[in-house]
């Protein structure tokens, strides 16, 4: 029996097993994919300080740690079900049954769809498919392609494609239907870029930067509107133009576009095709927290973290004692965030287990505080009220836990 | 041609190393990828981007999400059905197979003769010794 | 636009799901057991937060705070053999 099991090998995880090892803790760490370092793998972008934020390079700094460590990491584990049992819990997995005193749950994201006719086809991928296709296995993923869906991530990936020699067409909108509905919406998508303007990459929009941001707002306001889009590295991103459907026989062949008005409604006569071999699709991402449900967890529906979120703290406990969640399971953030915060459930659950150590207590303190200090310095914020969503669910769960 | 699809250089991420390489079938056809290569991955690289069909529309599906979480990308590895190509990585001689439509109890076959009650059966069985 | 496909795993289109609430004037959970939207193959996971939205304009329901439709275990295919407690020989 281990003392804790730890579903996820991404930074949250990874950090985690580290702190835990650092107190001796017994850590098995599983996670589904070929190898370790979950979504971090795939990452690539440059910061505000010209250097490369390079996702190999951190999950080798994170993997070198935890070896030397002796920390037990198997891939290729899939988890279906996690149960409490006596005085711990069981995790099922395709390679058997672990049992564990306690579990952390750090399953990351999954990607929220934005349907689009012809999204089923042979060569229509989500934009983190493209990201892992291209930075992890270094396949291209076609010979010319469009990303549907305007947002910091696929603004980010777009970049990472034309990087990898990758040919991009452009960026667009999705037609507007009840599921892309905000990402449809030109002003709305424009709204959402410019509120995160003042803290754009360099990855996102060179200029965006010298700027401040109200007059990067009166930048992007009027040259955001025009028809020809406006430009990143050689490739427009369009907020005025919008696909209505993927075509092709039994692959993408060609996609539909129209000219679209400030509100998204679709401009007749303004159809043409362009012909492309792949399509990316960005509808943002959610937590996926299947396993915290099945164990058990009460969830908060909070918009700024993502959707649906485990009830938890900011120690990264949940009303479940034995049961920790890090990463992006808690909140749609960065991998810095991630990291931070699986320090945070690594040093919790190590407090656990080595009594009276009040050099932890501080540890734990400080972890919590870094968490904070790092997201105020983040560079890429995915939802501008993520303070206000994490305040929020701090209080439910003093609520539910006093309950 | 086999290279042609691979970021074989990257500016920032450097050049690819040397790998081994691994040959597999994929629906009786033999292809070669390298080792580390997912099916998924070793299959795009060779310019296959369907790998199964809607077991009941027969639409053809490829990769979506290639992190193991729609179950688009499933295959049949070696007799093992339901295998997730993105999450899955080639070995030598490893058997792959697309996925297929299945049969439907609700779809009407050509042959409409079939009795779907035992009502009916019985009836046919009347008839036929009637023919008889 | 209505021919377009939410749930992907079972092939449900937007149609298909205004179609069933308008018939059956029910629950987003209701429609979601009648279409099979987010109880496919994937477990939802692709379609959930679609299928979420769509009802959210036919129904009105907004969404509460817990997860609409209930996860149940196995929340990956297993094979019968591995449930039974066999472990997979590779």
């Amino acid at each position: 029996m281990y003392d804790v099991i730890i579903i996820g090998a991404g930074p949250a995880g990874l950090s985690a097993a580290i702190a835990c090892r650092e107190w001796d803790v017994h850590v098995l760490v599983i996670d589904e994919f070929v190898k370790p370092g979950g979504r971090l793998l795939g990452q690539l972008h440059e910061e505000p300080t010209g250097e490369w934020w390079n996702g190999i390079e951190e999950t080798k700094r994170l993997m070198n740690k935890a070896e030397s460590l002796d920390t037990d990491i198997r891939c290729g584990v899939s988890v279906h079900h996690v149960e409490k049992a006596n005085d711990g819990f069981v995790v099922h997995t395709n390679k058997g049954n672990f049992e564990a005193g306690n579990v952390l749950i750090a399953t990351g994201a999954a990607e929220t769809a934005a349907p689009v006719p012809g999204w089923t086809l042979p060569g229509v991928m989500s934009i983190g498919a493209a990201q892992v296709m291209t930075n992890v296995h270094r396949v291209r993923v076609g010979e010319k392609g469009v990303v549907i869906g305007v947002n910091v991530l696929s603004a980010a990936i777009a970049r990472e494609l034309q990087l990898a020699g990758v040919n991009l067409h452009s960026m667009m909108l999705p037609a507007m239907n009840p599921v892309t509905k905000e990402h449809a919406h030109p002003k709305k998508v424009m709204d959402g870029l410019s509120r995160i303007a003042h803290l754009a990459p360099s990855a996102f929009l060179r200029f965006g930067s010298r700027f401040t941001k109200s007059d990067f707002v009166r930048k992007v306001a009027t040259q955001f509107y025009p028809k020809s889009g406006v430009k990143m590295w050689g490739m427009p991103i369009h907020l005025r133009k919008a696909v209505t459907q993927i075509n092709g026989k039994d692959r993408v062949e060609s996609v539909t576009v129209f000219d679209v008005t400030a509100d998204g409604k679709l401009i007749k006569g303004t159809e043409r095709r362009i012909e492309v071999d792949f399509v990316c699709i960005a509808g943002g991402l959610y937590p996926l927290a299947e396993l915290a449900s099945v164990v058990g967890l009460p969830f908060q529906y909070l918009e700024e973290l993502g959707g649906h979120v485990p009830v938890h703290n900011e120690k990264m406990e949940t009303p479940i004692d034995g049961v920790y969640v890090a990463g992006n399971i808690t909140g749609i953030e960065s991998a810095k965030v991630a990291r931070a915060q699986g320090t945070v459930a690594g040093l919790s659950i190590a407090k656990k287990h080595v009594a009276g150590k009040a050099d932890l207590d501080y540890r734990l303190l400080q972890a919590t505080e870094q968490v904070k200090t790092i997201r105020n310095e983040a560079t890429i914020q995915f939802h501008p009220h993520i303070s206000e969503g994490r305040e929020k669910m701090e209080q439910a769960y003093r609520r539910i836990v006093n309950a | 041609m086999r290279n042609n699809r691979r970021i074989v250089d990257h500016p920032v991420l450097g050049k690819l190393s040397d790998r081994k390489e691994i040959t597999f079938t994929f629906d009786g056809q033999t292809y070669t990828g390298y080792e580390g290569d997912t099916i998924a991955s070793a299959l795009l690289a060779n310019g296959v981007r369907t790998l199964r069909v809607h077991e009941e529309s027969g639409k053809p599906r490829g990769i979506y999400c290639n992190i193991g979480h729609c179950f688009e990308c499933r295959v049949n590895v070696n007799d093992e059905p339901g295998v997730r190509a993105c999450l899955t990585e080639v070995k030598d001689n490893m058997v792959v197979k697309s996925g297929r439509v299945l049969p439907s109890p609700l779809v009407s076959t050509v042959n409409d003769t079939l009795p779907r009650t035992y009502a009916e059966f019985i009836e046919q069985q009347e008839d036929k010794k009637g023919e008889v | 636009m209505d021919h377009i496909t939410i749930c992907r795993c079972e092939e449900v289109t937007l149609e298909d799901i205004k179609n069933t609430a308008k018939k059956h004037q029910c629950t987003a959970r209701e429609i979601k057991l009648r279409t099979r939207a987010g109880m496919g193959y994937c477990g939802g996971r692709t379609c959930r937060p679609a299928v979420d939205a769509v009802m959210e304009q036919v129904t009105g329901e907004k969404p509460g705070h817990d997860i609409p439709l209930k996860v149940q275990p196995p929340v990956r295919p297993v094979s019968l053999s591995t449930l039974r407690g066999k472990q997979d020989e590779k």
